[in-house]
């Protein structure tokens, strides 16, 4: 069985069903209609999610009429997109590869997309369990035995505790780049290029020690905005 | 003093995360150490900056496109956003170095069997081929007539193309004998035909069938090795280069009877010598995010250093190694942006 479908399996799939799932919640949350509620403002005691979705819809129509405005949706998503991604897949690469078909497909696909009031971001997910099971079979295509690949793409109906997760991976991603720059700098070098402390230190011309007093620093200053921000 | 060793902690468990493959939970008794070890493990998966910005880039691109254009742009702004930083134009991360004599001919096969493109040609004092560059396909060739150092080396190659059938006979007509028709009962399961050509190199000339390749596109060009003992490959590549072995399948005495190994946007086949198809110990251009870490971890892998690193004067840092079957392997990262 090839690797790809393994950390699929481990990950415990991509199906997630229930009466309690984020979709349905969110459904009923944004079924009364969004557009005017947006126009009034948020200040009347609309919840934030479905504040959230109308703005959204703004967004996707906005897209739908002119492609180029599909920017703001990759800026609002690319990191929820990602935190999904990488969460079910083996390596960087396919990571990176999977967002980046997720992406393509959602511009591709828009035309086609219809405001129903699920959020947007559930349509992108959607598409990335599809890429992800789609990517494990290409792995496994050749001499491909039957019992492991899936019959179909699963259906994706996320939990709202796998929601938060990946909401909380998404924000933690965006803040990095709020990090004062040279702490930033040790986060990069450190966790995505896997960089040693030596090695950043001769790069930074700093001493190890300063590198992980960075390190540190960069890590708190993350877990304090993380704890802060949000209740 | 006490947050000082609190840095020192907390380095020591990055440390181990970032070695280990899997995210190991740390049982750690410290709270506070254990919550940013929390933080710690989801930044091991922040996205690069260089892919967001280069993904946004493509989909502008793509969407400043008329829609006419479509799927294969899809396809080529896909790869780019990962090829940015460290692939030489033109080239994917695996392109087979065929050393054959004469080159120049071996170029006219290319063109006429395969629609090959000559992109260049460098011709050393003697005339012959020092260094060309073939495209095939959304792939390359690179072709050289050798010298005393790097004899000539033939090698087997995969190509997909879209009729598999005419390719085969355009081979044949191009002086290569047959191992067999295309013919849709290989195991593969694609429509599959076999040949040699006149200067030893094998051809695997196919198209899929029953699956549908991914938005990054077919890759035209798949070196294939046959190797004595090829499972020893997969743990090498793994080690060296990053490799993920895909699709591995076994046959009953254990052996490898086919697998495909992707570095980075490309992929190579191996498997267990058999009949006709025999080890052949070619050259392989590999491009990786850092050639030293990668001709280091060749070495360690066991493989033997043919060139330490370089700066190359062609723009590229650049290495070589030989590999334990035989095949040596051209290490790069290119360096122009």
């Amino acid at each position: 069985m090839c690797a790809s479908l393994q950390s699929l399996r481990q990950g415990g799939g991509v199906t997630f069903s229930g009466a309690g799932s984020y979709i349905v919640r969110a459904m009923k949350a944004t079924r009364r209609p969004a557009r005017k509620r947006l126009a009034r403002g948020t200040d009347e005691g609309v919840s934030g999610r479905a504040a959230r979705g109308a703005g959204e819809r703004v967004l996707v129509e906005a897209a739908q009429r002119d492609p180029a405005e599909f920017e703001a949706l990759y800026e609002l998503h690319f990191e929820r997109v990602y935190a999904f991604v990488a969460s079910r897949v083996r390596d960087r690469a396919t990571a990176e590869d999977v967002t980046s078909e997720v992406f393509h497909k959602g511009l591709a696909g828009l035309p086609s997309y219809e405001w129903r009031g699920v959020p947007f971001v559930a349509w992108l997910l959607r598409i990335a369990a599809n890429a992800i099971v789609d990517h494990a079979k290409r792995a496994a295509r050749e001499f491909p035995a039957p019992d492991d690949l899936p019959e179909q793409a699963l259906p994706l109906d996320l939990q709202a505790s796998e929601m938060r997760a990946i909401e909380y991976r998404a924000q933690l991603f965006r803040l990095v780049g709020q990090l004062p720059q040279v702490q930033k700098q040790v986060v990069y070098e450190r966790f995505v290029e896997q960089r040693s402390i030596t090695e950043i230190a001769q790069r930074l011309g700093k001493t190890p020690g300063a590198v992980k007093q960075l390190q540190l620093r960069a890590v708190q200053n993350l877990r304090a905005q993380m704890e802060g921000g949000h209740g | 003093m006490v947050k000082r060793s609190l840095a020192l902690q907390l380095d020591e468990v990055v440390q181990a995360m970032l070695v280990s493959l899997q995210p190991r939970p740390e049982k750690s008794p410290d709270r506070e150490l254990a919550a940013l070890m929390r933080v710690g493990q989801v930044l091991r998966e922040l996205p690069r900056e260089e892919f967001r910005v280069a993904l946004k880039n493509n989909l502008q691109r793509r969407a400043s496109m008329s829609e006419s254009t479509a799927t294969s742009k899809v396809a080529t702004g896909e790869t780019e956003a990962r090829e940015v930083h460290y692939l030489r134009p033109g080239l994917t991360s695996i392109t087979p170095y065929v050393i054959v004599r004469p080159a120049a001919q071996f170029i006219e096969f290319l063109k006429s069997a395969f629609a090959g493109v000559e992109r260049m040609r460098m011709p050393a004092p003697d005339g012959s081929v020092m260094h060309a560059e073939v495209a095939v396909g959304n792939g390359a060739i690179e072709v050289s007539d050798g010298n005393e150092e790097y004899p000539t080396a033939p090698g087997a190659i995969h190509l997909y193309v879209d009729d598999p059938d005419a390719t085969y006979a355009r081979t044949l007509q191009g002086g290569a004998t047959s191992f067999y028709a295309p013919t849709d009962d290989h195991p593969s399961g694609d429509r599959w035909g076999a040949v040699k050509d006149l200067f030893g190199n094998h051809w695997y000339i196919a198209k899929p069938r029953g699956w549908t390749p991914g938005p990054e596109g077919l890759r035209s060009v798949q070196p294939y090795l046959h190797l004595r003992e090829a499972h020893k490959m997969i743990p090498f590549l793994e080690a060296a280069f990053g490799a993920e072995a895909m699709g591995v399948h076994k046959s009953p005495q254990g052996t490898v009877a086919h697998a495909t190994i992707r570095i980075g946007n490309a992929t190579l086949e191996i498997d267990e010598a058999h009949g006709e198809f025999q080890p052949m110990p070619c050259h392989l251009h590999v491009y990786v995010p850092d050639t030293d870490a990668a001709y280091a971890r060749a070495l360690q892998a066991g493989a033997t250093s043919i060139e330490a690193p370089r700066n190359a004067p062609y723009g590229d840092r650049a290495a070589g190694v030989k590999d334990a079957f035989g095949n040596s392997w051209f290490i790069a990262t290119y360096l122009g942006r």
